[in-house]
């Protein structure tokens, strides 16, 4: 155990061993081991930031059954603004200790209310002129963190005493609980598979800061190996070193994650934006961190001198090492493909099949990449003879360490295929989510939904009176459960007002149209029976024609409707308006400010995305920005390991120049150097990407499309951070290069 | 090693008796092997017969006879001659050429430019010695290097030398 | 016909003066040798003579052309193409084979690949490394490595050879082996060698020397 011990420190004190060469290394292990661990404590705090945010947005639901009366009666008085949405509700208590929802310190009276931070800055600014006339209240207050989603939320809780007891405003308490809730099962998967295509290249590119200056690090190595230390004791001293350089990183990756943790709130993405309280990591996923990081750091250090180890004169005096084989190297690549394609369909329903087989085969097909490309690399350059003496040169290095060259670029590779993969994934599942709506940002009507409880006869009179507005249609809607226990709305109203929702060119009265879902799911088929739930009443689904709208379900026209139970029905009306005035859906909004809470309004124009479609842009955003994230990361771990090439071979270098060896040949042989590795990485991440979409996307049962466009920009920006990458090495050769290299150090 | 040359420098810093001269010379260079006085004398009468050093006067006193002699025009330039003129590259002539350094030190000659002239000699013929090894066979060779060693360790010495010039005049002036 | 001229060369790294006045100048096709002390500035002599180093002031005329007024990249091709080079150690590229080594400035000329791999195997012969020109500069001994960098740095058949302490890193027989047959294949080309260096016996293969002291150097034969 001492000898263990003693071993273990000679590695450490060969780590930090005093020498300039050796702090710098460990400085450069530490920055790039420190990063991906900041980034790993950020994945690590997501569930207690989602969690947090879940339970504000718990603590916040209403209980609506209790004893009596309510003492408490709420009215949902959401408002969108723009492409903002502002949530919030108008209360008034009927007792004088009425309930209250959190992170208020007093319920509002009549004419008061609480405002967000955010809402209060939104008013107070001149782009928020236009939402001043619908909050006339008093802000009595703003909401404390525990009432809010987030710090980018725009909320509001106002008083107000004219709204009267009914069936669906009473309020006992808040903090009712739901089950399930959450995200669809498609998009929590997505979010995993996300999660695991962005945090392995993390753990790869722990590896790749761990064997930093691995060259030199392997000949010193060896060459204690070759004044008798055996192999274990080989292993330990090299574990000791690849300890300390992790050791270094967990210390500068907490202190990354503390220095980035105030930056959260100032996200300017309402869904993503977090307290920085909120950014804490779970303490099991802490745990996992701060010990699969120095773990891994070993292990890698450990495999990677296979080779000095067996042959430490061939290290010593660089001679050509022996050839890579394939056979283990595929088996992650084959593992991964059989799992995926075990999967095909099992997620297509609402079942719930286990997910562990999804994130076993992502994972083995993305260790496939780093694990395929040194031996693709090394096969690729065996056959290049170099045709110039540029190539020559990046040739023949590539074939003597193939490895490091492919590990320099091979982090690229798994961030592209990942970034690939999602958005093959999220190509597929946009189609499927997304409801035809293309032609949305052409609409042109206010669509006015009108709270139940509270007819409002007077409202269409109101409207035509409100300028802008160049015609008022009024719908009814309903709801009915088909056999198949989905789900579809019922809408009514005369040709012309169905014009406003429905793409009709042709429409007769007696006529009744479809919008259909995107996947075709819950749609009713001509001559199911449905059922209205309110009140027991049935009707028989004639036959229909299926056009495209803005909303989904069943349009019927008067005469279709004869034998339709219209006696639970709401009030919608479309308010066509003069879209040459800018803003116009904002002027109409305010003239409806007096109603508040009694109609709730829709402008497709502007607001073009269903719930859902939100959510999945949210996630898409946050997966796109981690890429980003992970790809800068590849970048600046790709410079510190050019850079520390060019100082390992600053003497052949420096002998070059100085016999005449024009700087011009060295830079492109640096360039092809990098390049070749990356054309193939290229190829087989886009590859490994394509196929991991596929097989994932086949398991959802969706339907594959490739989102070419933004798997080339991806590429573009991974072949540019290693064309940059290179270019950033280009001054440290020229030093390099200079008489200085020449003199003996 | 030319003792009448080194008996003329000796002169040149000013007029001395034969016993004076003899214990100057044995202070600097004579360590292990004074001299006699009667290589002193015969030294001596060489040289006033060349005309190199003349007889500046007797000095009376109790004891022997003492005979002052000072260096000629002729002497100084004879001093001047040996000074210029390398010593043959040969093995043990580390004497003569410290001699040669000191007494360029004291009569305040370029020391430098004595172990250069030299320096080029013992190159010159390592010159010789490395082209008859070249074209000769592997018993030239043998014979060739063990000279060319000799010769290398003489002008590490001259090197050495060379670099310490400064501390020798320091100490040699003392 | 006097070849490389350089006069009244300064260079300073810092606040130490590496050449103070130095000048020297080499006839074509004869062999130099630059000695002196450690750290006395022959290196950087050198390294100013062959244009590698521009010096801080002083001229160095190469068969009248003013190489302290060339850019980079003139100087550059200057050294590929009328200069050899051979240091003590460390500049062979360790990845490419010997042969590869010994081709590589033929190809920077712009040669194909067949033809100087052709020339090179035949200056290989020359310094009888032949046998080594499949392997990797790493799998070589010291010696053979120093002629192969010899044959390097003959294979364009340059006027000068700069050679800087090329046997400093050998025994003395692999040292006058290479010393041998660089000057022996020198002479036959009729290229001059500046060769800095220490050791007398090194020295001895040169034709006259050049003494070094203090960044001045004293050319006996310097006439103008």
């Amino acid at each position: 155990m001492n000898r263990v011990l003693s071993d273990l420190a000679l590695g450490v004190r060969l780590a930090v061993g005093g020498s300039r060469k050796s702090w710098v290394r460990l400085a450069l292990q530490g920055a790039g081991i420190g990063m991906c661990v900041a980034v790993l404590l950020l994945a690590a705090s997501i569930p207690t930031a989602f969690g947090n945010r879940d339970q504000r947005g718990d603590a916040r639901n209403v209980v609506e059954e209790g004893n009596g009366a309510a003492p408490l009666l709420l009215e949902n008085g959401s408002v969108a603004y723009r492409t903002d949405f502002v949530s919030g509700a108008y209360v008034r208590a009927v007792v004088a200790d009425a309930p209250k929802p959190p992170g208020v310190e007093r319920l509002p009276g009549d004419n008061e209310i609480i405002v967000s931070p955010r809402l209060a800055d939104l008013l107070a600014s001149p782009e928020g002129e236009l939402l001043r006339p619908r909050f006339p209240q008093k802000v009595i207050g703003t909401f404390a963190p525990e009432g809010m989603d987030g710090p980018q939320d725009l909320r509001f809780l106002a008083g107000d005493s004219k709204i009267q007891r009914n069936d669906g405003n009473q309020v006992y308490a808040f903090g009712q609980q739901y089950a399930g809730g959450g995200l669809p099962t498609i998009l929590l998967m997505l979010s995993i598979v996300g999660a695991v295509v962005l945090l392995f290249p993390v753990l790869v590119f722990v590896s790749v800061a761990t064997r930093l200056a691995a060259a030199q690090r392997d000949r010193r190595l060896a060459a204690l190996r070759l004044v008798g230390a055996g192999a274990a004791r080989v292993r330990l001293i090299a574990s000791g070193e690849a300890l300390a350089g992790a050791v270094v990183g967990l210390v500068v990756g907490f202190g990354l994650l503390f220095a980035i943790r105030p930056l959260a709130d100032d996200i300017p993405l309402p869904e993503v934006a977090v307290f920085p309280s909120d950014l804490t990591p779970t303490l099991p996923l802490t745990l996992v961190v701060v010990l699969s990081v120095p773990v891994l750091a070993v292990l890698t250090s450990v495999f990677a001198m296979r080779r000095t180890i067996v042959e430490p004169l061939g290290v010593v005096r660089e001679q050509k090492p022996v050839k890579r084989r394939l056979w283990w190297r595929v088996i992650p690549a084959l593992g991964g493909a059989a799992l995926l394609a075990s999967q095909f369909g099992k997620f297509g329903g609402q079942a719930k099949p286990e997910e562990w087989p999804i994130i076993a085969g992502v994972v083995l097909l993305m260790f496939a990449v780093p694990a395929l490309l040194p031996w693709l690399v090394e096969r690729a350059v065996h056959r290049i003879s170099g045709a110039t003496p540029a190539l020559q040169l990046a040739v023949r290095r590539l074939q003597l360490d193939a490895g490091t060259a492919a590990r320099v670029v091979g982090g690229v590779a798994v961030v592209l295929a990942g970034t690939v993969t999602l958005q093959v994934i999220l190509a597929g599942v946009e189609n499927d989510v997304k409801a035809e709506d293309t032609r949305e940002a052409t609409r042109t009507s206010l669509s006015i939904s009108v709270n139940e409880a509270t007819p409002l006869p007077d409202l269409p009179d109101v409207l035509a009176r409100t300028p802008g507005v160049v015609g008022v249609q009024s719908l009814l809607r309903t709801w009915a459960t088909t056999p198949d226990d989905g789900h579809t709305t019922i809408a009514i109203g005369t040709c012309t007002a169905l014009k406003t929702v429905v793409d009709l060119e042709d429409c007769a009265d007696g006529k009744t149209y479809l919008v259909p879902t995107g996947n075709g799911l819950g749609d009713p088929e001509a001559g199911d029976v449905v059922k209205f739930e309110e009140t027991g009443a049935t009707w028989t689904v004639p036959a229909f024609e299926r056009r495209t709208g803005t909303r989904l379900g069943l349009f019927v026209t008067p005469a279709a409707a004869a034998n339709l139970d219209l006696t639970h029905t709401t009030a919608e009306i479309q308010a066509e308006m003069d879209m040459t005035r800018p803003d116009v859906a904002e002027h109409v909004r305010n003239a409806l400010a007096p109603y508040s809470w009694r109609v709730y309004t829709v402008f497709f124009g502007q607001q073009n995305s269903s719930e859902i479609e939100q959510v999945f842009l949210a996630v898409r955003r946050a997966l796109h920005g981690a890429a980003l994230i992970t790809l800068l990361l590849a970048g600046a771990s790709l410079l510190v390991v050019g850079l520390e090439q060019v100082r390992e071979r600053r003497r052949p270098l420096a002998a070059m120049a100085a016999s005449g060896v024009p700087r011009g040949t060295l830079a492109r042989s640096l360039v092809w150097q990098n390049g070749i590795p990356l054309v193939i990485s290229t190829v087989v991440s886009v590859g490994t990407g394509v196929l991991l979409g596929v097989l994932v996307t086949r398991a959802f049962d969706a339907e594959v499309h490739y989102d070419w466009a933004g798997i080339g920009f991806v590429t573009g920006i991974s072949v540019g951070m290693v064309v940059l990458v290179t270019a950033l090495t280009l001054p440290s050769l020229r030093r390099a290069t200079g008489a200085l290299g020449l003199r003996t150090e | 090693m030319s003792i009448g040359h080194a008996l003329l420098g000796l002169l040149e810093g000013g007029p001395r008796h034969g016993y004076d001269l003899k214990r100057a010379y044995d202070e600097r260079f004579g360590h292990d092997r004074p001299l006699h006085y009667g290589q002193v004398y015969s030294t001596l009468s060489r040289l006033l017969k060349n005309g190199f050093v003349s007889e500046a006067g007797v000095e009376a006193g109790d004891g022997p006879e003492r005979k002052r002699y000072a260096i000629t025009d002729a002497g100084v330039t004879d001093v001047e001659r040996w000074l210029g003129t390398p010593e043959k590259p040969e093995p043990y002539l580390q004497n003569t050429l410290y001699a040669k350094v000191v007494l360029a030190l004291l009569s305040g000659r370029s020391a430098t430019e004595v172990l250069d002239t030299q320096r080029s000699a013992h190159l010159g013929t390592m010159r010789d010695l490395t082209r008859r090894k070249t074209d000769g066979d592997l018993a030239d060779q043998l014979i060739c290097d063990f000279a060319l060693f000799h010769l290398e360790a003489d002008l590490r010495w001259l090197e050495l030398t060379a670099a310490r010039l400064d501390k020798l005049a320091e100490e040699v002036a003392r | 016909m006097t070849l490389l001229t350089a006069e009244g060369l300064y260079k300073s790294f810092g606040k130490t003066n590496a050449l103070d006045g130095a000048g020297i100048s080499i006839r074509e096709g004869e062999v130099v040798a630059i000695m002196g002390p450690s750290g006395s500035g022959k290196s950087t002599l050198l390294h100013c003579l062959a244009g590698i180093l521009p010096p801080d002031s002083g001229t160095v005329t190469y068969r009248d052309r003013e190489l302290t007024t060339m850019n980079d990249g003139a100087r550059s091709e200057l050294r590929r193409t009328e200069f050899g080079f051979v240091f003590q150690f460390g500049q062979l590229v360790p990845e490419l084979t010997c042969l590869e080594n010994v081709a590589l400035p033929l190809r920077l000329s712009g040669m194909k690949r067949r033809d100087a791999e052709r020339a090179s195997k035949e200056w290989m012969a020359r310094l009888e490394v032949d046998t080594v020109a499949d392997q990797r500069p790493g799998e070589t001994s010291g010696g053979q490595g120093q002629r192969v960098a010899v044959a390097r740095a003959l294979v364009t058949s340059p006027k000068v050879v700069f050679a800087d302490e090329p046997t400093g890193a050998l025994d003395s027989l692999n040292g006058e082996r290479v010393m041998h047959l660089l000057t022996t294949a020198a002479r036959e080309t009729g290229a001059a060698v500046v060769l800095v260096t220490h050791e007398p016996r090194v020295a001895a293969y040169s034709d006259r020397e050049v003494v070094v002291r203090d960044g001045r150097s004293r050319d006996v034969e310097f006439v103008r």
